[in-house]
């Protein structure tokens, strides 16, 4: 097993970066090639404690390593990932888990992500990967499995927060829009 | 907002996301209403068109097994925080 880390500090309030999230792998991001699609699934509010549960289908279409592809053959192109989200408005966090649904059977990939405010106008983001290769025999093969994935979370987290520094950044240029906008529509109205 | 895996989904599932998203920076995170009510309606249009997908491409007895899977999470991350 090898585990991946990151943690990343964004000058954002914990709102406007929980807000952003869902509209991470939009076309605002120009770092995401590699996420095609995102379907939620089902969406909840516990009545007990507030939470906010969301399932989603993320589709993603990233090119393996020419070497896994020869070993597992077939189309690789297209895969799919599991993620269930929990945010809690009263803590101010937001968590999220997620699996792979393709190549389950190979190699199981578990990820938790969490946002939480560090002041006002600070959010981190603290990402944790876990990678199994499940496939039995050979261990030099199991490794290359799991260091390659694990080089694949590393480009992937550089992208990431680069792309999701642009989402926020429009966010908040939107936003203030928005608000200009409305300010404008009750003069006129006055 | 992003794409659906279907295509003949888009449209319903922009507008969904559209609604999602108002309701949950104006209302949600302000602690005004805990159902998104207002987006319901889109939200099983929306569900109607996407589990046909899930189904002809042979997804959601892949989404059994993983909500099987994410059961501890789900208990871990609901619970009541003190």
């Amino acid at each position: 097993m090898k585990v991946f880390s990151n943690t990343v500090t964004y000058e954002y309030s914990w709102d406007e970066v929980s807000t952003a999230n869902w509209r991470k792998y939009g076309p605002w991001n120009n770092k995401s090639e590699h996420v095609i699609a995102v379907d939620t699934l089902s969406r909840r509010v516990d009545v007990a404690t507030g939470i906010l549960r969301t399932e989603r289908l993320i589709t993603c279409k990233q090119a393996a390593p020419d070497w896994i592809k020869s070993l597992l053959g077939g189309n690789m192109e297209e895969s799919f990932v599991y993620e269930a989200s929990y945010v809690d408005p009263q803590n101010k966090t937001v968590t999220m888990v997620s699996q792979n649904l393709t190549w389950s059977n190979l190699v199981r990939v578990q990820e938790e992500v969490v946002y939480k405010p560090l002041s006002e106008h600070q959010t981190q983001f603290l990402q944790s990967a876990r990678i199994t290769a499940l496939c039995g025999g050979w261990q030099r093969i199991k490794n290359g499995i799991e260091d390659s994935l694990c080089t694949r979370f590393k480009e992937n987290a550089v992208k990431g927060r680069e792309g999701f520094e642009r989402v926020l950044e429009m966010s908040r240029i939107v936003f203030a829009e928005e608000k200009e906008r409305l300010q404008q529509q009750k003069l006129a109205l006055m | 907002m992003s794409a659906s895996l279907a295509p003949e989904c888009n449209e319903v599932k922009e507008r969904y996301d559209t609604c999602f998203l108002k309701w949950y920076s104006e209302k949600y995170l302000r602690g005004a209403e805990k159902d998104n009510k207002e987006c319901a309606g889109l939200f099983n249009e929306y569900q109607k068109c996407l589990s046909v997908a899930l189904k002809d491409r042979g997804i959601d007895k892949l989404l059994d097994e993983a909500r099987e899977d994410n059961k501890e999470n789900d208990v871990r991350l609901t619970a009541p925080r003190k």
